[in-house]
């Protein structure tokens, strides 16, 4: 297991550095941000001083030095908008959106599997095609519209809900309402097929034959085997949640990491923007390894090379390490 | 299973309250609640004349010596009773003794002079000095508590003007700015939840009157369709910066914001370097039709531009007629001397500057495209579009015609043709010398002759230059709930003076 930790992180560090660079990098060719932070009438002498005060007028490099010097000092650099310390805006943001992107996804996976495993136990059964109509639009519209539809019916015609803003309970439900057709949608597809996939397998049937239950069969035979798919689908729609909920972020005044990067590139405010990316660049990876690790234990094959030697039921495949995650409904009975 | 406890147990720890957010106060008869556009990046009273800032900051936490009134563009005292001129280059002011900042530190002289001397010479970059008075400094004399002379490096006949922009914040570090001042205002700052809300408590020892609500609580939304909601819905009392589509409905009020939207001509590069091609293009402009059709009438056709109010304003000029027969024979007329009509005129406009730009940029293009000219259009990020608003500009993509929005909220004709029509002006692409010499002229002339004398400039630039082609004279719209009494104002967009906000019943 260390070992797998070991190599993942070694292999994610390269990574890390160059979406840190690339971002350093194309954030600087758009222009010197003097222009925003100025008056527009500002004198061509108040320009040069801010372009020298804040060192846009050194060569690339040389800001590539100061920045990367700084981050192994962990000084992350100022919010050119605030003066605040750039690090302490990422992290002041950030837990606000792994609260959102988190609730959303647990809900969307147990809502997902419910419908799923429903539609998949009469294929081409009216349940089936309801499920697959509303799960395809599900995953289909924009959450831009999403969000001012569901502003405008459950907020303002309804008054079910305040229309955004972070107080109370009744707070979260417009946006993890917009957050989570999505991923429901997209999940929902991929845990009816592999279900229907799983309940035409042999030992579903001799589970049946032997005399289990329905809902033993579902649960605890074909779901098992069904969950891998669902769960690398999960972790990646997870990461795009962490990575983009901007557009709900935005709508609803909703404090996020998501927001405060767009803010961010609006704003040419490097500092933050390069706190903010690599954060969330970490998390990632973060989650990545997490999902790796629970998709071991779902899927033998994929296993560690340590802990598969404990297991008395792996399978004989033998996979030295997770290198890659897969969908795919194949199972071991 | 697993999962399911899983999500209540994600709920149950977070409370369902957000990370480093407090708790949303709701609906309180003690809180007036507004939600803005944009967060204020800060609080600093430097840079209050940054729309963001001021509206929170300007004379609720801090106040100046002297105020402006938005109707009648009368200067009034505040922190100032008084104030004259004692000499060609020096003003006295004399304060109030009366006063004294939030966290109990007398007002005086000396406090003054800190502020001003902070805002305008020192190297912090504020706003205002940028804003109002460019590199020049000013010298500063404590004469005793109550009197403060300031000396010019020459004449200026609108000091007291420029000094009604500085807010004043209690002596702090001189060489570094900070985010939550104290003030003299009828508020303080109480908590700043960043990313989600700022909440002001009324200034218990505040040397006048004591305002109505007890509580200010900003909060902001960048979609306006959300600020308009929240006052439909009875979340927020005012909502600011909404468009008439917002949706609103009843509850939007309309007030002109002093808004003129124009053409600005890159007057030295082919074809726009021809004046008859810069007055074909303002006689083929249908303003009434794109007021009319774009802001429903809520906008009127521009004339120049400077608002009515403004000293300087000249009432005799009228908007350019629309008249596309007129508008092809000026195109044809310089084509047959040979300038190259032909060669392409971009229309650069910043994306999100104000309400249906696009739409407005589009319409543009049909028009001018009607006289005979080739024009392309471009909408950039705010980022890029200052590149070719602001100087050293891009020059390397042929004629430029820029779509700015410049609203002067100062009251004085001279810091918008400082800004933008003298020949070296930051956001001017091309001027005369004759034209730089009206206008230094005007500059320095006071009263009625001041008023003439921007009056004349302006219309020699009009008949002579044809810097613009004026568009329209726009309108804000304020949401407000029936729950408060507020009346809207010009500088509403700047400057929302809570103290003006009492509860309707």
């Amino acid at each position: 297991m260390l070992t797998f930790l070991r190599r993942r992180i070694v292999s994610s560090a390269l990574p890390l550095l160059v979406v840190v660079l690339g971002v350093f990098a194309l954030a600087r060719l758009t222009g010197n941000p003097a222009s925003l932070y100025l008056p527009l009438n500002a004198t061509a002498e108040m320009r040069a001083n801010f372009t020298a005060k804040y060192g846009f007028d050194d060569p690339l490099l040389v800001q590539m030095a100061h920045y990367f010097g700084g981050v192994l000092r962990l000084d992350f650099g100022e919010s050119l908008r605030t003066g605040e310390p750039a690090a302490a805006m990422a992290l002041r943001a950030f837990p606000a959106t792994l609260q959102l992107a988190g609730t959303t996804m647990l809900l969307a996976v147990v809502l997902a599997v419910i419908v799923g495993c429903w539609a998949a136990l009469k294929p081409n059964g009216v349940a089936d095609r309801i499920s697959s109509f509303v799960s395809m639009a599900a995953a289909s519209v924009p959450d831009f519209w999403l969000a001012i539809m569901g502003i405008l019916v459950f907020a303002i015609t309804l008054g079910w809900v305040p229309t955004s803003g972070v107080g109370g309970a009744t707070s979260w439900i417009l946006p993890i309402a917009t957050l989570l057709l999505r991923p429901f949608g997209v999940l929902v597809q991929i845990v009816r097929g592999a279900m229907v996939s799983s309940l035409s397998e042999p030992y579903i049937k001799l589970a049946r034959s032997k005399g289990a239950s329905e809902f033993r069969v579902v649960t605890r035979h074909a779901l098992r085997n069904a969950a891998a798919p669902a769960l690398t689908v999960a972790g990646d729609l997870t990461v795009s949640l962490v990575n983009g909920a901007v557009v709900v972020e935005s709508i609803f005044g909703w404090p996020g990491i998501g927001k405060l990067m767009i803010d961010s590139i609006l704003q040419r405010d490097f500092a933050v923007l390069q706190a903010a990316v690599l954060l969330t660049a970490v998390s990632i990876f973060i989650l990545n390894i997490l999902i790796d690790l629970g998709y071991a234990g779902l899927d033998a094959r994929v296993r560690p090379a340590g802990r598969r030697k404990k297991s008395s039921r792996a399978a004989s495949v033998v996979v030295a390490e997770p290198k890659e995650r897969k969908i795919h409904v194949q199972t071991t009975p | 299973m697993t999962i399911a406890l899983a999500t209540g147990s994600v709920l149950a720890l977070t409370g369902c309250s957000v990370a480093n957010t407090g708790t949303s106060s709701g609906a309180d008869a003690d809180t007036v609640r507004i939600v803005l556009p944009i967060e204020p990046t800060t609080l600093e009273p430097c840079d209050a004349t940054l729309s963001s800032t001021g509206v929170v900051v300007r004379s609720n936490t801090t106040e100046p010596l002297i105020e402006r009134d938005p109707t009648s563009g009368d200067l009034e005292p505040l922190l100032a009773t008084e104030w004259e001129a004692t000499g060609d280059t020096e003003w006295t002011f004399t304060l109030r003794d009366d006063v004294t900042f939030s966290d109990g530190t007398p007002f005086n002289a000396e406090a003054a002079a800190f502020a001003i001397d902070r805002a305008v010479n020192s190297d912090l970059g504020c706003d205002v000095e940028g804003q109002m008075f460019g590199d020049a400094d000013v010298a500063l004399e404590v004469v005793d508590d109550t009197t403060l002379k300031i000396t010019t490096e020459a004449p200026d006949p609108v000091l007291p003007l420029r000094i009604s922009f500085i807010e004043i914040g209690a002596p702090t570090d001189a060489s570094a700015k900070v985010r939550e001042p104290i003030g003299t205002g009828p508020y303080s700052v109480g908590q700043w939840d960043a990313g989600s809300k700022l909440t002001l408590n009324a200034n218990e020892t505040y040397w006048g009157d004591a305002p109505a609500f007890a509580t200010a609580e900003y909060q902001w939304r960048s979609e306006g369709t959300v600020r308009a909601a929240m006052v439909t819905r009875g979340e927020a009392d005012l909502a600011l910066s909404l468009s008439a589509d917002d949706g609103a409905g009843d509850l939007g009020l309309n007030y002109p914001n002093n808004e003129t939207v124009a053409l600005r001509f890159s007057g030295d590069i082919a074809p726009l370097n021809d004046i008859r091609v810069r007055q074909a293009i303002n006689y083929a402009i249908d303003r009434t039709g794109i007021t009319d059709s774009l802001y429903a009438g809520a906008s009127v056709p521009a004339d120049q531009l400077v608002p009515p109010g403004v000293v300087g304003y000249n009432d005799s000029l009228k908007p350019w007629e629309f008249d596309l027969a007129k508008a092809k024979d000026l195109v044809d007329a310089a084509k047959a001397d040979g300038v190259p009509v032909d060669e392409k005129i971009t229309i650069v406009a910043r994306a999100d500057q104000f309400p249906k730009i696009a739409q407005m940029t589009e319409v543009l293009q049909e028009q001018l495209g009607q006289a005979g000219l080739n024009i392309e259009v471009k909408i950039a990020e705010t980022s890029v579009g200052l590149q070719y608003q602001v100087r050293p500009f891009v020059l390397d993509e042929g004629a430029i015609a820029m779509i700015v929005q410049h609203g002067n909220q100062a009251g004085d004709a001279s810091f918008s043709t400082d800004s933008y029509m003298t020949s070296q002006a930051q956001m001017s692409m091309f001027g005369s010398p004759e034209f730089d010499a009206l206008l230094a002229d005007a500059a320095t002339k006071t009263g009625d002759d001041r008023q003439v004398a921007f009056a004349d400039a302006l219309a020699y630039e009009r008949d002579n230059l044809v810097q613009f082609a004026y568009i329209a004279r726009m309108s804000g719209v304020i949401g407000k709930s029936a729950a408060v009494n507020y009346e809207p104002n010009s500088l509403s967009g700047d400057e929302l003076r809570l103290a003006e906000i009492t509860p309707a019943s």
